[in-house]
Order: structure tokens, then sequence, then C-alpha cells
């Protein structure tokens, strides 16, 4: 068989594959602090006998798209969206720190704070946890501070504040658990400029135009790819009639 | 075929985004609601290379690849804000400003939470919900009363004939928990007792962070019909483009069976 139908068959297999990336991305279009994948397809000389005319296509990650989401105001106290850059830090189940935008932030029974997919949200010394409290307040650095149960509103206590951080955007990268983590597994460290704003919540950063019109394009260029196959076979197809006995 | 599969669990999620909305906005005027929010995650990630991975035996792949595969609702929770204050003068209606609920005896022996204070009395002369079900502890009205008056720390007290000082008939205790959000919501206005809701602190209304009681006022619900309308035309939309994304990789896989 002609080696063309193998390339070809790579680059419409690979546009398969990017589709399911454009369709994870709108998936998630309403996803509390998503940050939407990127990817774009590399090539890949096939090294061998003869001439090197043979070129596969290959998806490759670009990683995640670093444009902050739109803000948008909830009027919960507990939730909070990060203003710029920034990260909020959650924990693990295996105890490592992993960062993520998603600040829908609530108080277990135990007096735990976790963010909407239960990952315990860090302080400054470890996961961070409250006594039973009146009302909350969450300051603009990150600062928590609480009114007491039974005591007068005028008697703020702060308790602990949200480790938030700011590590480098190349080196964070998109964990299985669909959090950021550092790309050496350690942790980063703290940074007092990060801002954030209470009462709202950061959404996805999917651009739904963009992702619409790649999906076009990929539907496309998976034709392309298939025609070429289609053109293959017709080839096979045309010598083998030269051969055959009349 | 992943992206039928990873486009259909963006279908499920705003599906039940809408359930919720739609839920919120039904109980506009339902005394006591507390409106709900679907919380989206990202599901796993398939990882197709390795970030780090090597690639020779001294260069390692910068960025790998890992292919999503959706979302998934992880939660509706409920949002203990207040609802407005709704001066109804009728004077068992009994609403709590601030933190607090009110407790109510089920049929099969449980105890159940409400917001919802627009309490009556029954055949016996008990105090209970719109449903029937008995306030926790039980108050009794005298069936002469004449009138009744409910303080703001929860006392009830009620004027009978021939009498000059009101007469003490009960009092209203409220409970709390760490975290409302936890409550199970059952229907009926009631809420129940989970692990995730811790257990329930019971207290004299306005003493301890509790809520006062506002005699001839009820809670009204919580929905801000804005923000849901607002909900409902984000939720099409995100439903919309992922029903495009079904049928633009049906079309891919219809030009595959077609062409080849």
């Amino acid at each position: 068989m002609d080696r063309l139908i193998y390339v070809a068959m790579t680059g419409a297999k690979q546009a398969m594959r990017a589709m399911t990336t454009v369709s994870h991305n709108l998936a998630n279009v309403a996803t509390t602090g998503f940050r939407a994948d990127m990817q774009s397809f590399g090539s890949r000389p096939v090294e061998g006998e003869g001439l090197p005319t043979r070129v596969n296509a290959v998806v490759e990650s670009q990683g995640w798209n670093r444009q902050n989401g739109t803000v948008v105001a909830t009027g919960r106290d507990l939730d909070i969206a990060i203003n710029g850059e920034g990260w909020l830090t959650v924990q693990l189940p295996d105890g490592s720190e992993a960062y993520t935008r998603a600040g829908d932030l609530r108080v277990t029974s135990a007096g735990t704070v976790e963010n909407g997919d239960g990952h315990l949200v860090m302080g400054k010394n470890g996961p961070i946890t409250l006594p039973e409290f009146q009302s909350i307040f969450i300051g603009d650095e990150g600062s928590i501070s609480i009114v007491p149960i039974g005591q007068d509103p005028s008697t703020q206590v702060q308790v602990d504040r949200l480790k938030l951080v700011n590590p480098p955007a190349e080196d964070l990268v998109k964990g299985p658990q669909s959090l950021m983590q550092l790309k050496g597994g350690e942790s980063a460290v703290e940074d007092g400029l990060v801002r954030i704003v209470t009462g709202s919540l950061e959404s996805s950063n999917v651009n739904a135009a963009e992702s619409l019109v790649q999906m076009i394009q990929l539907s496309r260029q998976y034709e392309l790819q298939l025609k070429a196959v289609k053109t293959a076979e017709e080839n096979e197809q045309a010598s083998a009639a030269l051969l055959r006995m009349q | 075929m992943d992206s039928l599969w990873v486009a259909k669990t963006g279908l499920e999620a705003q599906q039940t985004r809408m359930s919720v909305v739609s839920n919120n906005l039904a109980n506009v005027n339902t005394t006591g609601f507390k409106r709900g929010r679907a919380v989206f995650e990202d599901l796993l990630y398939e990882q197709v290379r390795q970030v780090g991975g090597s690639t020779s035996e001294d260069t390692e792949s910068p960025t790998g690849l890992a292919l999503g595969s959706g979302v998934r609702v992880v939660a509706t929770e409920k949002i203990f804000s207040q609802g407005n204050h709704m001066e109804t003068g009728n004077s068992l209606d009994v609403m709590v400003q601030g933190r607090g609920f009110f407790q109510v005896l089920m049929p099969d022996g449980d105890l159940a939470y409400t917001r919802d204070g627009s309490f009556m009395v029954d055949s016996d002369g008990r105090l209970v919900t719109a449903n029937g079900y008995e306030v926790q502890p039980g108050v009794s009205i005298p069936p002469d009363a004449l009138a009744i008056s409910i303080s703001s720390d929860g006392l009830i007290q009620a004027k009978l004939p021939g009498q000059s000082q009101l007469s003490t008939v009960g009092t209203f205790q409220l409970a709390d928990f760490v975290n409302p959000a936890g409550l199970e919501a059952t229907g009926q206005n009631l809420f129940l007792e989970t692990t995730a809701s811790g257990t329930a602190q019971v207290g004299t209304p306005g003493l301890d962070g509790l809520g006062m009681t506002v005699q001839g006022a009820l809670e009204g619900s919580n929905v801000n019909v804005v923000e849901e309308l607002v909900n409902m035309i984000e939720t099409q939309r995100a439903y919309e483009m992922n029903s495009k994304a079904i049928s633009t990789s049906d079309q891919m896989l219809e030009y595959l069976n077609q062409t080849l």
C-alpha cells in the first residue's frame, strides 16, 4: 500500500483529536475559573530509507490560555475572584499543593474551607480552619476576618490569610486533577501583591467564537485529509486496473 | 469519537444548570426559599503524552499533550443569603432576621429545619407550619386567645380574655449550623441535617449570633430574577455551542463514512 494513505490518516486522526480539545473547552464554557486548553499541529518527519518525503502531523499541546476570565458579581461572602494575575492555593489529597482560579469557597462542618471542587484551601500555615463565626469577611489581600459567634459585629478577628501565589505562567501545567501544578512538583511561594475581589467569581476564559471557528477549521482540515486518503485509494485502484489481465 | 462524548458532558451540565435556574425562577415567590447554584468542574485529563517525558537521551518534551474529557456538575449548592422582608401583618407570621432555622417535627419523628415562618394553629391548638408539622419546642395556643405577641427573642405571649397581663405560651428556639450549605433540601421548604452541615446548635433568637424573630413578616425568596434570567441566557448559549460541537463531530464522521 502507498505510504500516502498513512500520512493522510495521521492528519485526519490528529484533527479528530484536536476536535476533542475544542469540545472540552466548549463543555467548560461556564466552569468557574476554567482555563482553556490550547494546541497546535507539529510536523514529525518520518526518517528511514529513501527520500525523506513523509511528514506526519502531530497535535502538540501549547499549554493553556493565560487570559483572565470575566469577573462576575455574585454577592456571596465566600465567593472570591482573583483580580489580575495570581492563583489560589488548594491542597490535593496527597498533601501537595495545586493552584486554581475557582474561588467558590465554602466552610465545612469541621471548620475547614473548601472550594467548589471540594479541595481544601490553603492559608498561611497549611489548610485553613475557622472557628465558629457569625459573619466572615475576606479582604483584598486575602486576609480572612470573622466576627466570632455571640460577639458584637465590631469585634473583628483576623484568623488566617489565603495563600495567594503568582508563579511564572510557563512553570504551571494542568495536572490530571484539572488543577494547575508547578512543573517540578514543588510549592510556590506566597506573593503579597496578588489581589482578590470578594463577592465575585471569575468565569471561564474560553472564547466561544474562537472555539467555534476552530471547530469549522478542524472539520474542513479533516475532510481534506480524508480526500487525500480517498485519492490514495483511487490511485491504488487505477494501478491495479492497469495490471489486471483483460 | 471522543469529541462527541466530551460535548455530551457539556450538554448534560448545561441541562442540569437549566433545571437549577428553572427551579429558582419557579420559587421566586416561595417564602423562605434559598436559591441554588450549579457548581461545575472540568473532568479528568487523559495524558496522551506526558509533559517532561524524554524525547531523547537528554531532551524532554516541554508541553506534553493532555486531552480533557469535558465537564460535570459537582454540586448544586444552596445560597443562604437573607431574603426580602415582606410585611404581612398576620400575627402568626414570623421571620428570622439573620442566621438560624425554625425546628419542625416531621411525621417520622425526625427534626427538620425551615426558614419559612408562616405558622398556623391546628385543631389541637398546636403551632404548626403550613404543611401541618409541629414547631419544636411545641407551642400550644389557648383557644380563647385574643391576640398573640412574639418578641424579638422568640417569646410567644397570648392575651387571654379577662386578664390584663399577657401570659407566656411558649418560646421559639432557632437552630444554627456551621455550614448551612451542607443541609439537605427535601422540598416543602424544609432542610435536613447532614454530616456536611454539622450538628444543629439550638439557641435563643438574638443571642450567640442567631438572628432575631420578627412578628408579622415573612422572609421572601432570595432569588434575584435578573440574575436568573442572565444565567438562563448564558446556559442556553452554552448548550447551543455544545450541540454545535456534537453536530460538527457528527459531520466529520459522516464525511468519513461517505468518502471511504
